[in-house]
């Protein structure tokens, strides 16, 4: 019994590992760069499929393919980016309700989300995809217990992409440009900064983050189905919210909670509590939180 | 001597509502020049205009010769001018130190940045005192100054103000203008908008009114007397 | 009129109810996600009722109409205070959870010998009525567009109304509404329980057409469509859903043009059309410059 809740735990963690990632980069979405994307991820899935689709084709490494799964979520987020929240920044600044331009931005989000997902499932029409595993061989034995190598390495990536982006937010010059775009844009630019290009910038990083939060699941899941934007985006943004919405490190443990929550459920309950479980979660996470999150005003 | 800003027949509009009808007026090196005029009279949005927020519909704005007409924020702010906006817009969630390296955000010179950083911190005490906390828990007068302290930090050959004395005390105000008549005196030409029309007259070199998107006069501050020209800064008769 | 017509025109006619669900709550201010989930309660529940209980299909629409009011209610008094961006993902959630809980519900009765009920995953087979009731194709497309007229007449009558002034008012500007004193928050749960009601009207008539449902049938991509047709179509009046619908199933699906590009081609759209027009074809402005001509009828 120990021994089981001890090994759900520590599979949990392994899982929990990606979505802390995928965390990170909602976080940085949502909560930093305060923006309503709704395609982010079905950018990282179509950055997934990429790699997928090279991965059919050619025998590629797996740090090549981890390159091209960020490559094509950033690619696939600069077009949504340009699509749908630059073109609505300046309304957003200027005259008319922020809330008009921010929605029109969310419902455009949306709207190229159906897109990505179609091109998804043109290049790779299948339900389902191997993508290469991110370890081979047997796990190793702690005792009763049998550790994945991929937990220590999905930990170690979640760490290192944590302290990377603290650090460049809060460290680097960049990232002061990025808060400060963020906190009043107008003075942004009387300062020098030049909106649009840290704008685009951040939304890159975000992608990138969110790339690296894709491989992750593709390489630990070991397949891809074209539910994967979907999956991510709720997979996300649950861990962002048990988390707590803006904070970086809250994120990571988010993902970690989530990770052990599911893995604990699906064990006693099986894969369709698990799902109901989560969904229930964040709403009612959403539904408590409302007050945090009420509208102004 | 060509002057060192020169606005020329500027029509900028939101819309269909032409805010600046024509404006035509310039800024000499190493003056101070005025702009006073009614609120509506569309001062902020030549400031907006000449700054890169809105785009003019007609008409240049040359700087030292150079065509800056229509470029954006930063780039204008590269050209060397900067702008102390109305309302002072601090970054309020970031702190006073952070709200200066942001004024810098286009200078890569790490050595030279410090140094203007507590070379800013020794010219404005109250922010000395403040370094390190959030900027929108500053007084409007703090903020003030740091807005005049963030935009210095860019070294600009043109400082921009708009209505720096706008909702705060007499105290404040008058350390603020000491200020500017300093900055003058250290190279800096100014360009300010003012609705304190005596104490904007008793510093500038040159002034000019501007009433319903047009510049209605132009002259030095001892051309009009002081109660003519407050007539028509408030009350905006031609 | 040809088989293929008539489908064409069915499905349009049933996606209008979904459409115009989501319109509502958008005129009112709210991005649902989740009007997929009431389109299937009215979906199960009429169909329960009439293939389980042999209920007349009034009464089960009926049925299903107050049942999927009352699940928008309880949704929307536990979300409402949300703000858009995470209403949103609440709908979202909460249509999910909608979802497999019908992929597990088993619920069966024996009726003629037969075993007739929602089954799962499986879905629910058998809701016969139009057969026992021998109606056809087009009798039943004429059923369909005759209640969608009087649902789109009504919504007409209301969108001229004060109610319907105030509930635009709550969705263009909450903070300018609530300063004249208008009760947002009762407004908005009222629009969403209507709303629910709307889609589960729809969903009622989707099931009995049909036949057979499935869970399936309610995911997100359902609820993400009527959204896009009523963003295209335009949130300025109750014919704008309408003409989104038109577009995507009529025009682009039904002549097959874009066949397997559909998607790319509307999220192409809409993206873009958001940029110049953000609320759609026929949005406020037009609709204010044709109806103050009169529709060329005066």
């Amino acid at each position: 019994m120990l021994a089981d809740l001890a090994q759900n735990t520590l599979d949990g963690l392994g899982a929990g590992a990606s979505y802390a990632v995928l965390a990170l980069g909602f976080t940085l979405v949502f909560g930093v760069l305060r923006l309503a994307n709704l395609a982010y991820g079905p950018a990282i899935m179509l950055g997934a499929y990429a790699a997928t689709w090279v991965s059919l084709h050619a025998p590629v490494p797996l740090l090549a393919l981890a390159a091209i799964t960020v490559a094509g979520s950033v690619a696939a987020g600069a077009y949504v980016e340009r699509v749908c929240f630059a073109p609505h920044r300046r309304a957003r600044a200027g005259s008319g309700p922020a809330g008009a331009a921010a929605m029109a931005a969310m419902v455009a989000s949306f709207a190229v989300w159906m897109q990505l997902e179609e091109a998804a499932t043109l290049a790779l029409p299948r339900h389902l995809y191997a993508f290469p595993p991110l370890t081979t061989g047997p796990p190793l034995s702690l005792g009763p217990l049998a550790l994945r190598m991929e937990t220590p390495i999905g930990l170690g990536v979640a760490a290192a992409v944590c302290a990377a982006l603290w650090w460049m937010l809060y460290r680097a010059r960049f990232g002061l440009a990025v808060r400060a775009v963020i906190e009043r844009p107008a003075a942004a630019g009387l300062s020098g900064i030049d909106v649009s290009r840290v704008s685009a910038a951040a939304f890159a990083v975000a992608s990138s983050v969110g790339g690296v939060g894709g491989f992750l699941v593709a390489a630990t899941h070991g397949q891809v189905t074209p539910h994967l934007g979907m999956w991510t985006t709720l997979k996300g943004m649950l861990a962002m919210m048990i988390g707590g919405l803006g904070s970086l490190p809250g994120a990571v443990a988010g993902g970690m909670v989530l990770g052990v929550l599911e893995s604990h459920s699906q064990w006693y309950l099986g894969p369709q509590a698990r799902d109901l479980t989560a969904y229930l979660l964040l709403f009612a996470l959403l539904a408590w939180r409302s007050r945090g999150l009420a509208r102004r005003g | 001597m060509a002057p060192l800003l020169e606005v020329r027949d500027l029509v900028t509009a939101y819309g269909t509502i032409e805010a600046l009808k024509g404006v035509s007026l310039t800024v000499d090196k190493g003056s101070i020049t005025c702009l006073l005029g009614p609120n509506g009279a569309g001062k902020t949005t030549l400031m907006f205009s000449i700054t890169g927020i809105l785009t003019p519909r007609r008409g240049s704005i040359r700087l030292a010769g150079a065509d800056i007409t229509g470029r954006s924020p930063s780039a204008v702010v590269g050209r060397g001018i900067a702008l102390v906006p109305e309302n002072r817009l601090v970054f309020p969630g970031m702190t006073v130190r952070d709200n200066l390296y942001a004024g810098a955000y286009q200078r890569r010179d790490r050595a030279g940045i410090e140094a203007d950083v507590d070379r800013m911190l020794a010219r404005f005490p109250v922010l000395q005192a403040r370094v390190g906390q959030e900027a929108g828990t500053l007084s409007g007068g703090e903020q003030q100054m740091l807005a005049v302290a963030r935009a210095l930090m860019s070294r600009p050959t043109l400082l921009l103000m708009d209505e720096p004395s706008l909702g705060l005390a007499p105290l404040v105000v008058a350390e603020i203008f000491r200020i500017i008549a300093e900055l003058n005196r250290e190279g800096v030409s100014i360009f300010l908008v003012e609705q304190n029309a005596h104490l904007a007259l008793q510093v500038a070199h040159h002034f000019y009114l501007m009433v319903q998107g047009l510049v209605t006069f132009s002259g030095d501050p001892g051309s009009l007397a002081e109660d003519e020209v407050i007539r028509r800064a408030y009350l905006g008769s031609a | 009129m040809d088989g293929y017509t008539v489908g064409v025109l069915t499905n349009i006619g049933l996606f209008s109810f979904l459409a115009l669900s989501a319109y509502v709550l958008l005129v009112a201010g709210e991005l649902s996600f989740g009007q997929q989930a009431f389109f299937g309660v009215g979906a199960y529940t009429a169909g329960v009722a009439t293939a389980m209980f042999g209920w007349p299909l009034a009464a089960a629409t009926a049925a299903a109409m107050a049942l999927g009011g009352l699940a928008a209610l309880l949704v929307g008094l536990s979300t409402l205070r949300l703000r858009g961006l995470y209403f949103a993902m609440a709908t979202l959630a909460a249509a999910e959870m909608a979802r497999i809980l019908f992929e597990l519900l088993r619920w069966q009765r024996e009726v003629n010998g037969e075993r007739v009920g929602p089954d799962g995953a499986q879905g629910f087979r058998g809701i016969r009525w139009v057969f026992e009731h021998g109606m056809e194709a087009g009798g039943f497309l004429a059923l369909i567009y005759g209640v969608l007229s009087v649902l789109v007449t009504a919504l007409l009558v209301l969108e001229r109304s004060r109610l319907g002034a105030t509930l635009r008012a709550v969705g263009l500007d909450p903070e300018q509404a609530a300063a004249v004193g208008i009760d947002i928050h009762r407004i908005k749960l009222g629009v969403v329980s209507a709303a629910g009601a709307v889609a589960a009207l729809g969903g009622a008539l989707y099931a009995h057409h049909n036949t057979y449902v499935e869970p399936r049938n309610f995911d997100i991509m359902l609820g993400v469509h009527a959204l896009a047709y009523a963003l295209v179509g335009g949130l300025g009046t109750a014919l704008g859903p309408l003409l989104g619908v038109a577009l995507d199933v009529g025009v682009l699906e039904g002549s097959q043009v874009f066949a397997g590009y559909r998607m790319i081609v509307f999220g192409g759209v809409v993206a873009l059309l958001l940029v110049v027009r953000p609320r759609g074809l026929l949005d406020e402005q037009i609709v204010n410059a044709l109806t103050r001509r009169g529709w060329g009828l005066r």
